[in-house]
């Protein structure tokens, strides 16, 4: 019941990948404008509050993952999409943001819409 | 009376720790000896050091250096480190034009198997909160002044993506042996917040 | 949630300290904290991100004044409870007896 030594062991180098082997069609491609959505979920979200509302580029998809927004309240794992999301500090944060300073974050499918 | 190996009064803390591990072991849900196993695991044989030979080895080896940019895991996994909050990994290069640092603003995630567990200030309110709004302030603070028109990117690791910086090879190191040169990799400059100096 | 752990961009956390040559753990009760968190996971009572919105749920002043290993401490405690593996009578009772001394 109980993992004993060597299995624990064996688990720290196996880890415990979020990925799904689930097929899964992105809702985005790289290069695309999107903006985040205006969430405030009263449970579990990954996706932090400066972002809200902001306008970013996906650079990069990583492929399909656990959604966490869902797998913390019994929701299964709701696979989907997280990509790398490229927003300047100026949208984030306005006159204050520094001139060539960015923000990248990973943001799943379900945190953004497209850019109008 | 039980014996103790404390001379003074268990903090709260100490009483909740010891009082939920002997509960767990009784009930038969966890195996001591597992924990204990951890605990050297990740105090003693896995830290910065594993990082800093994977660094090394992407400075020497231009073709490791590509493989560890396409995919981080896989390459990393070639010198022997995987695993527990590392599974999947990206590496991102420091360049003359491009400074990257990492942080998780949200909690404290960390590629545990390249760099170990995190220092107590990446994982706190300070650190957290201002290097996503204020990343060139902080990187000063650490004694890291970027020319204004380099690009600073700020990784806030929302998802289980694990990410470590390739720092940038300092100037004067062209005759350095790897080993020479893993010596030199610092567990921050992978963070990102300082750069390695000679 | 709106919770305070989502700290990216607030003001006034105080200053960033960095201790030289950081031990890895600070004190035997951090060791045992981080020690089970493999083992309790294996148990499968839950996941992840139910570990991490436990710890999200401490409120912002318990948060805010507790060390990182206070808050897995927290969410081990919450959800073994609210998943069922033990009982707050049993913890609680285990902690009286460990308190005297009697563990």
């Amino acid at each position: 019941m109980a993992i004993n030594r060597e299995q624990a062991l064996a688990a720290t180098l196996a880890g415990a990948s979020a990925r799904v082997d689930a097929i899964v069609a992105p809702r985005f491609q790289v290069g695309a404008k999107i903006r985040m959505r205006n969430i405030n979920p009263r449970g579990h979200t990954r996706m932090p509050r400066y972002l809200r509302g902001h306008v970013g580029t996906v650079e990069r998809d990583h492929g399909v993952f656990v959604f966490p927004d869902a797998h913390a309240h019994g929701g299964g794992e709701s696979p989907q999409h997280v990509y790398s999301v490229k927003f300047s500090a100026k949208e984030v944060w306005g006159r204050e943001g520094g001139e060539h300073d960015y923000i990248v974050v990973d943001v799943w499918d379900d945190y953004m819409d497209p850019a109008s | 009376m039980a014996s103790s190996a404390h001379t003074r009064p268990l903090s709260d803390v100490e009483i909740r720790v010891k009082a939920l591990e002997s509960l767990l072991v009784e009930k038969g849900l966890i195996d001591p000896a597992a924990v204990d196993a951890l605990i050297d695991t990740y105090e003693h044989k896995v830290g910065p050091r594993n990082g800093a030979k994977v660094v090394a080895r992407a400075w020497v080896d231009p073709a490791y250096k590509q493989r560890l940019l396409a995919d981080g895991t896989a390459a990393i996994q070639e010198l022997g480190y995987s695993g527990i909050q590392g599974e999947d990994m990206i590496v991102v290069e420091n360049t003359p034009k491009v400074h990257n640092v990492l942080v998780c603003t949200l909690c404290s995630c960390y590629p545990w198997p390249t760099l170990g567990l995190p220092p107590v200030w990446y994982k706190s309110a300070p650190y957290r909160s201002r290097v996503i709004a204020d990343p060139r302030g902080v990187l000063r603070e650490f004694g890291t002044e970027l020319d204004p028109d380099v690009e600073l990117r700020v990784w806030d690791s929302t998802s289980e993506v694990r990410y470590m910086v390739l720092p940038e090879r300092p100037a004067g190191t062209e005759n350095m042996s790897e080993d020479e040169l893993a010596a030199l990799v610092t567990r921050d400059s992978m963070i990102g917040v300082t750069k390695i100096k000679v | 949630m709106n919770g305070v752990h989502d700290l990216g961009g607030l003001d006034g956390m105080g200053p960033i300290v960095v201790e030289q040559d950081e031990p890895v753990f600070h004190a035997e009760w951090e060791r045992r904290v981080f020690g089970m968190f493999l083992p309790i996971f294996a148990t499968g009572h839950f996941n992840i991100d139910e570990l991490r919105h436990a710890i999200e749920r401490m409120g912002a002043p318990a948060y805010l004044n507790t060390s990182y290993y206070e808050h897995w401490l927290h969410a081990y405690e919450t959800l073994l409870v609210e998943k069922g593996a033990i009982t707050a009578e049993e913890l609680a009772a285990r902690r009286a007896a460990v308190a005297q001394g009697a563990v």
